[in-house]
């Protein structure tokens, strides 16, 4: 029956077209960088041409910082909600089926879809690499670096699915969400500049510990030692951006990430459970 | 929905504790047909089936008969967004049908129907509960609708249940009579003759060709009734109990506000 609503929630997001934008988008974010570097002779000429191999990883990390979190958000904020405001969700749970496999269902559903979408981007990042700058090197770390997006990708994801829960309004769940985002990479960002000039290292063991530190953390550190030393600190300026911070380990980016997934999943889950499923007039 | 108080209970199952197996063969039509815009019909009959667990093999069997059952078989295809609310509402008691279920709860089903529309679900209720043996919860503010489908009914008012029963019971109980309206011309010849027929307790001329009798509940008095109008020298249109002795019952029920 999970996989019933599985199914259920692809469709759904698919036909509210949010899903056809956003992998509109990563299409248009995994080609033009390439197209413009490869038409701009002076900036082409700061590339050194030992870099071109690896200049895939643009593609591939560029847009995980911000744009995965965000669609991210805007699959899970209006899983939940949505239905509430449409007044779907009670149909739906009027037939002999239970609340854990609605649940479930539509959880995994919406996040197949971000899973589908880093897929995306990477595929075209690295077919963009290769068309503009030749063949690519290093491109079996590509999977570990799938996994460590898709499992980075699960905190937001699951946070924006609990205050879609909590909330059940669909444009007041993408504000909290985008906002609770948002304000953790840019205190992220002003973390590390204080980090940065005063050298406190108290600023920086905060920093470690907001959400948006772990999931930009994950995948660099993943591939940090696949990569010329040149093309790291490119991927380190790009995570740098993004507010979080490499001066991590996978480990504990894992396990901060499982924290923050756990507490919002047992939190949207019990709300489930325990709450009525009635009609939310938006 | 949790309960604030009271219980439930669908063939000796919670419905909030066994939610599952109480729920097999329940079939639920909710108000507001709220269904997803994006789907066909035949999707969301098809979606209904798997949450029922019909074998695959008699998913669109299924389908066709309930399509073809609530008159939508036209627009098999057709995405929800694109159906009137007559259709939607059709639909709505579609899935509810669907596998059969011998229990139907069906909250205000006629809304958005035509009357043609209403006619027809009146008969495919009619059907299932003579045919399957089922039971047919109807939900309505529509009195003439509950009275001329219902065998049994139960009032509530601000969450108060003022009555339960048997529609004659009911109405016996709460008006202590019923109603007879009698169409005949010229009306005055047979007003005597009425008057003294046992049961008949008030007669109101309603028109120059109407009177309506309160009358006794338990003895049928319409053959004495027409027998009076008739040999009287008048002629005889039309006799028949009145036909909103239900909503006569719930607001006589609300006046004198206690439970029946």
């Amino acid at each position: 029956m999970i996989f019933t609503f599985f199914r259920y929630e692809v469709k759904r997001s698919i036909a509210r077209r949010k899903i056809i934008v956003l992998a509109f988008f990563t299409l248009l974010i995994g080609t033009v960088p390439y197209i413009g570097l490869a038409n701009l002779h002076h900036a082409l000429s700061l590339i050194p041409t030992s870099d071109y191999p690896y200049l895939w990883v643009a593609g591939v990390f560029l847009p995980q910082g911000l744009f995965i979190q965000f669609t991210a958000i805007l699959i899970a904020a209006g899983a939940m909600s949505e239905e509430y405001e449409q007044g779907t969700a009670e149909l739906l749970l009027s037939k002999p089926v239970t609340k854990a496999e609605y649940f479930l269902g539509k959880f995994f559903g919406g996040y197949s879809l971000i899973a589908f979408i880093i897929l995306l981007n990477m595929v075209l990042g690295v077919v963009s690499a290769t068309i503009t700058f030749g063949q690519q090197a290093s491109l079996s770390v590509l999977p570990g670096v799938f996994l460590a997006q898709a499992y980075a990708a699960l905190l937001f994801f699951t946070v924006a699915f609990m205050i879609g829960e909590l909330i059940r309004r669909s444009s007041l769940s993408y504000i909290f969400s985008a906002a609770l985002f948002f304000t953790s990479t840019i205190f992220g960002l002003y973390l590390t500049v204080i980090y940065t000039l005063t050298g406190d290292v108290f600023y920086k063991h905060i920093q470690l510990y907001i959400p948006s530190s772990p999931i930009a953390s994950l995948p660099l550190l993943y591939v940090n030692g696949s990569l010329p030393s040149g093309v790291a600190s490119l991927l380190s300026s790009i995570e740098g951006l993004a507010g979080g911070s490499v001066e991590s380990s996978i480990p504990f980016s894992i396990l901060l990430i499982s924290i923050y997934f756990a507490a919002a999943f047992i939190v949207a889950f019990v709300f489930f459970e325990l709450s009525d499923v009635s009609r939310k007039v938006s | 929905m949790r309960p604030t108080s009271g219980s439930v209970r669908i063939r000796g199952l919670d419905p909030v504790s066994e939610h599952r197996s109480a729920l097999v063969n329940v079939g639920y039509s909710p108000e507001l047909p709220n269904i997803q815009t994006f789907l066909t019909p035949k999707e969301l009959l098809a979606l209904t089936a798997e949450e029922l667990i019909i074998p695959k093999s008699e998913v669109s069997r299924e389908i066709k008969a309930t399509l073809e059952i609530v008159g939508l078989t036209e627009y098999t295809n057709v995405r929800v967004s694109k159906l009137s609310k007559g259709m939607v509402q059709r639909l709505s008691i579609a899935q509810a049908l669907i596998g059969s279920p011998d229990l139907l709860v069906m909250d205000e089903p006629m809304i958005g129907l035509d009357p043609a529309g209403a006619a027809h679900f009146r008969d495919v209720f009619r059907r299932i509960a003579k045919e399957r043996g089922g039971t047919i919860f109807l939900s309505s503010h529509i009195m003439s609708e509950v009275e001329s489908l219902c065998t049994s009914v139960c009032m509530i008012h601000r969450g108060r249940m003022l009555f339960n029963g048997s529609i004659e019971e009911t109405i016996g109980n709460v008006l202590g009579s019923t109603f007879l309206i009698v169409e005949a011309d010229p009306v005055e010849n047979c007003l005597n003759s009425i008057r003294t027929i046992p049961g008949v307790e008030e007669i109101r001329k309603e028109n120059d060709r109407t009177l309506e009798l309160k009358v006794k509940p338990g003895k049928d008095v319409r053959p004495d009734i027409a027998e009076a109008v008739i040999r009287s020298g008048a002629k005889l249109f039309s006799l028949n109990y009145s036909e909103d002795l239900l909503e006569r019952t719930y607001l006589e029920a609300l006046k004198k506000g206690t439970n029946f």
